[in-house]
């Protein structure tokens, strides 16, 4: 979108939001590259947009959980695996940017609506301030603060106060001058990205960009008022002022949410919401089956690694898991129906580890028949951070696909038939005999120990070490130091929002050492990429809104 | 058999075989040692304890034996049978469908019909407000003594009335009071066919005993020769629709078979029937969820314990006496069955099929004849009075020990079901059987 037709948008919303259009065609440069479509990460990790998630967080956090986000968001773009990686190349569309207008005004007009004004906005017209100019001023320095992350500059307060009494004034109601001001605000790209603003002279980023940094790495949500003061204090350009910070983060009950966001977007859970399964071969998966099935695996990576401070590697071998009434039919064990509460299957049991829970097997399966290849690439790409290539384009799939094939009975009959060509077989080599080894649940995530009455052979290879099922298949990634320095990687590719270059390496490989040594603690991960201070490095680009580095 | 000791349940966890067999359940645990399953602290293992089969049914029906011919002509509903009782001048009058509803009115001031609403206000537009005595609440126990009383004061004949419509409401009419309209009897339309579902429940082949579809002589069900022959009951026991048909899935039943080594051939199995607290759920296709978990109702009555065997996969049980809970649109009716005894299929695909066959206490079958509305028993083609003289007539078991008079009928009701987990809390909350 060009910021001339931002500016004819805008301008729809009256004289109030002029001002923030001036404000944003300062910014042109960072507007072209953001808002046009080209990538962003010529900034480095300068600039990422919020993720629906995220501002659904914000919106919460600022003016109460009782205000509603309505609406639909141009959707989040996943790339090299990761939602954060792609909020740092995605940009906003024409008709995102209508969708980010849509959803801006109705929270504005929420905000200032007679049940939540006296709260959320504190004053009103009247006595020494007839217009509600101080009254505007105070409500945008203070909202400015929690939506851009950053004290507004006095002249940003003054202009967009000066709008918003003009607005008031042409439509003839302080309020809606009010909300005409808000939703500017929330259609800014100051609010729906975050900006990483060089450090003037430090080669690092300021203050108010590493407290929205922890913050959203480790709550997934914007910065508190005592992180803001924390970074207004200059405490986070001090190790141990910033290791505070990071140590009340990790030990507040919202922890849990930033670690059930990493685990989302690299478990890739998200996707559960557009997942069907088709009714007539797994009628057990009912529509509320995948929520269910993500809220599961959410549950058990946060029991395991945030409440019992757990091993990371666990997760591929714990029997633990939460459960509740709607997962029950589906994992074929008794459970009571109201409430979550955690299931140990006992020791033997074929149910172990991650890669045995519905939300994995389900969701890299098609919707009526499993697929050892899309579960194989998901091991390969999700826990090896391994690249498999994409089938190529005239690929036949024929023989896969046929089902009902009367003499290639199993799936792993009719693969190994696939493989006979050689353009196929280079990668279905690297992934089928890791998802056939789960081929004993089907496409739903159910066990099954026959497929069209034959026993099915779950035996397979990872690297070189052979497997017998899916328990042996978790316990060999548990053992494989691949899997931990995945981890690691796609971590820091979550907290710094891109690719590692060259000059990260040595930085993971520091990382990968400190894991280990920390017993794989995943907290541990966490808290030491949250403070390492080469994520602050500041981009050595112009920040077309912050000034130089 | 595996251990048949009583299933002390403490938390969904599976119980263990204390031989060490490995035990196999058919298509969940193939290669897994049951024993192995259950050591350490470890919940229920996939597919639950494999020496233990639980199903919930989704579905009891009287089965249509499918004996075409048998039932030319349909039984006479009520109100049928009231029209036949008019002069043809007045039969005139209600001759064509759209005076249905002036024929019913007709006939309930023919006979007096009352039928009276227990809450204030008016009930559903057709019955007018009980009056009510001083010491009744909507928490009174609906006894028939409260109804009689009620309906004392409310003008009924000495002596009669019944709480119908799930308790609603207090009435009087040929479903409460069958007895009192012999009239609308006459010429009721019995079965008479050869076939009829059900077992052998007395170990005689008598000359009134039927054959089962499948051949087996000496059925005992002259519940279907009272019943087989209306309209309704015969659509409803057809097999291909019950099957898709979920009833009584409010307060479904759920058999559990304890102690299974082989699920093909086990010499002696512990059966335990009882009343699930939980509803059935619906899967995706709108049949009855698999492998759902049910809590069960602490109601002892509603828990009866037998043993059985299972040969060449079907398993049959001694028998023993048992209450169904019956809750299905209007009626809530427990089903009292004396003598019941299972035969059913455990089926490759996990789940189960078969009969339930007994003697049918003949008040509680009248239970849940009186629990009709006439307006209900009208529109099903029930003919209550004719019902009731039938199966009075054919009446076949438990005499009573003072007047003779058998108080029971031999039945079948077929079943469909599907795996389900019990589960139950600490402090054992599950009743002890009642036998």
């Amino acid at each position: 979108m060009t910021a001339a037709l931002a500016a004819t948008r805008l301008r729809r919303w009256g004289p109030a939001l002029l001002a923030g259009v001036a404000l944003l065609l300062a910014g042109a440069a960072l507007l072209r590259t953001a808002w046009a479509g080209e990538p962003a990460e010529v900034l480095g990790s300068g600039l990422r947009r919020l993720t629906e998630a995220q501002y659904r967080a914000t919106v919460a956090d600022v003016f109460g959980p009782d205000i509603e986000v309505t609406g639909r968001f141009a959707p989040d773009l996943r790339s090299e695996g990761l939602l954060a990686v792609g909020a740092s190349r995605v940009s906003v569309t024409p008709s995102g940017m209508e969708q980010y207008e849509d959803i801006a005004r109705n929270v504005a007009r929420q905000v200032v609506d007679p049940a939540h004004r006296d709260k959320l906005l504190g004053c009103a017209p009247g006595g020494r301030d007839p217009q509600g100019l101080q009254c505007a001023k105070g409500f945008i320095a203070r909202i400015g603060l929690r939506l851009y992350r950053r004290p507004l500059m006095a002249r940003e307060v003054d202009a967009l106060a000066a709008s918003t009494i003009a607005s008031a004034q042409q439509l003839g109601d302080f309020h809606a001058g009010a909300a005409a001001t808000l939703a500017g605000m929330l259609a800014s790209p100051e609010f729906l990205f975050r900006i990483d603003a060089p450090a003037p002279g430090r080669g690092e980023i300021d203050s108010y960009s590493k407290a929205s940094r922890i913050s959203f790495l480790l709550w997934n949500a914007t910065p508190d008022d005592e992180l803001l003061a924390a970074a207004g204090r200059g405490e986070l350009d001090r190790p141990e002022g910033l290791a505070r910070q990071v140590d009340r983060l990790m030990a507040s009950p919202r922890y849990r949410a930033g670690v059930r966001a990493f685990f989302t977007d690299m478990l890739q859970l998200d996707e559960l919401d557009e997942l069907s399964k088709d009714a007539v071969i797994y009628p057990a998966f009912a529509g509320s089956t995948a929520e269910a099935a993500r809220e599961q695996t959410l549950r058990t990576i946060t029991d395991l690694l945030v409440d019992r401070g757990g091993d990371y590697r666990d997760l591929f071998t714990t029997r633990r898991i939460a459960m509740n009434g709607a997962l029950g039919p589906l994992y074929d064990i008794p459970v009571e129906r109201q409430g979550w509460r955690f299931h140990e299957f006992p020791s033997g049991d074929p149910r172990s580890g991650l890669l045995t829970q519905v939300s994995f097997l389900a969701l890299h399966a098609h919707p009526g028949r499993t697929s050892p290849t899309l579960r194989g690439k998901a091991i390969r790409e999700v826990f090896l951070c391994e690249k498999v290539p994409s089938p190529p384009a005239n690929v036949n799939f024929a023989v896969v696909q046929d089902v009902n094939n009367p003499t290639l009975r199993t799936t792993r009959e009719r693969l190994h038939a696939h493989l006979d060509d050689e353009e196929c077989a280079s990668c279905h080599r690297k992934t089928d005999p890791l998802g056939l080894g789960l081929e004993q649940f089907d496409g739903a995530g159910q066990f099954r120990t026959t497929e069209r009455e034959e026993p099915i052979d779950v035996t397979g290879e990872l690297d070189g070490r052979a497997f017998d099922g899916a328990a042996e298949l978790g316990r060999r990634l548990h053992d494989d130091a691949k899997v931990s320095a995945c981890l690691v990687k796609t971590a820091w590719r979550y907290a710094n929002g891109r690719e590692a270059r060259a000059d990260d390496l040595l930085d993971l490989d520091r990382l990968d050492e400190a894991f280990a040594a920390a017993g794989y603690r995943f907290s541990a991960l966490m808290r030491a990429l949250a403070l390492d201070p080469n994520s602050y490095r500041a981009p050595a680009e112009v920040h077309p809104l912050r000034g130089r580095s | 058999m595996a251990p048949l000791h009583a299933p002390k349940r403490t938390s969904p966890r599976g119980r263990c075989d204390r031989g060490g067999r490995a035990i196999t359940r058919v298509g969940v645990i193939a290669v897994v040692g049951a024993c192995a399953l259950f050591s350490g602290a470890a919940d229920a293992p996939t597919g639950g304890d494999p020496t233990v089969r639980t199903f919930v049914l989704s579905t009891l029906y009287f089965a249509n034996p499918e004996e075409a011919g048998a039932c030319k002509v349909y039984a006479d509903g009520g109100l049928e049978a009231f029209y036949k009782m008019l002069p043809p001048a007045e039969q005139a009058k209600y001759a064509t469908p759209d005076r249905r509803p002036a024929l019913e009115a007709a006939m309930a001031a023919h006979f007096g019909f009352r039928r009276l609403s227990l809450q204030r206000g008016d009930f559903g537009g057709r019955a007018l407000q009980a009056k009510l005595p001083p010491w009744f609440s909507p928490e009174t126990p609906r006894t028939p003594e409260a109804a009689r009383e009620i309906g004392a004061l409310n003008g009924f004949p000495k002596g009669r009335g019944s709480f119908a419509y799930q308790n609603q409401t207090v009435a009087y009419s040929a479903c409460t009071n069958p007895e009192d309209f012999p009239a609308l009897a006459k010429g009721f339309k019995t079965y008479d066919g050869a076939r009829a579902a059900g077992l052998d429940l007395d170990g005689k082949v008598a000359r009134d005993d039927f054959v089962a579809p499948d051949g087996r002589r000496g059925v005992d069900n002259q519940l279907w020769r009272a019943i087989g022959c209306i309209k309704i009951f015969d659509e409803q026991g057809d097999a291909k629709v019950a099957a898709k048909t979920l009833i009584s899935a409010r307060a479904p039943t759920v058999i559990e078979i304890r102690g299974v080594t082989d699920p093909r051939n086990d010499p002696e199995v512990a059966v335990d029937i009882y009343a699930a607290a939980d509803p059935v759920l619906r899967d995706a296709r709108g049949g009855a969820l698999a492998r759902a978990s049910f809590a069960i109702d602490p109601n002892p009555r509603l828990h009866a314990a037998t043993r059985g065997k299972i040969v060449d996969g079907v398993l049959t049980t001694e028998p023993v006496d048992l209450l169904l809970n019956f809750r299905e649109q209007i009626v809530d009716a427990p089903r009292e069955i004396r003598g019941a005894r299972l035969r059913a299929v455990l089926k490759p695909d996990g789940s189960i099929e078969g009969t339930l066959g007994g003697y049918y206490t003949l008040r509680s079958f009248y239970s849940s004849v009186e629990q009709m509305t006439q307006n209900g028993a009208n529109l099903s083609g029930v003919n209550c009075p004719g019902v009731r003289r039938a199966i009075d007539r054919l009446a076949d078991g438990y005499p009573d020990p003072r007047t003779g008079r058998y108080t029971a009928i031999s039945s079948s009701l077929s079943f469909f079901g599907v795996p389900a987990f019990i589960i139950g809390e600490a402090g054992g909350r599950l009743a002890e059987p009642r036998s």
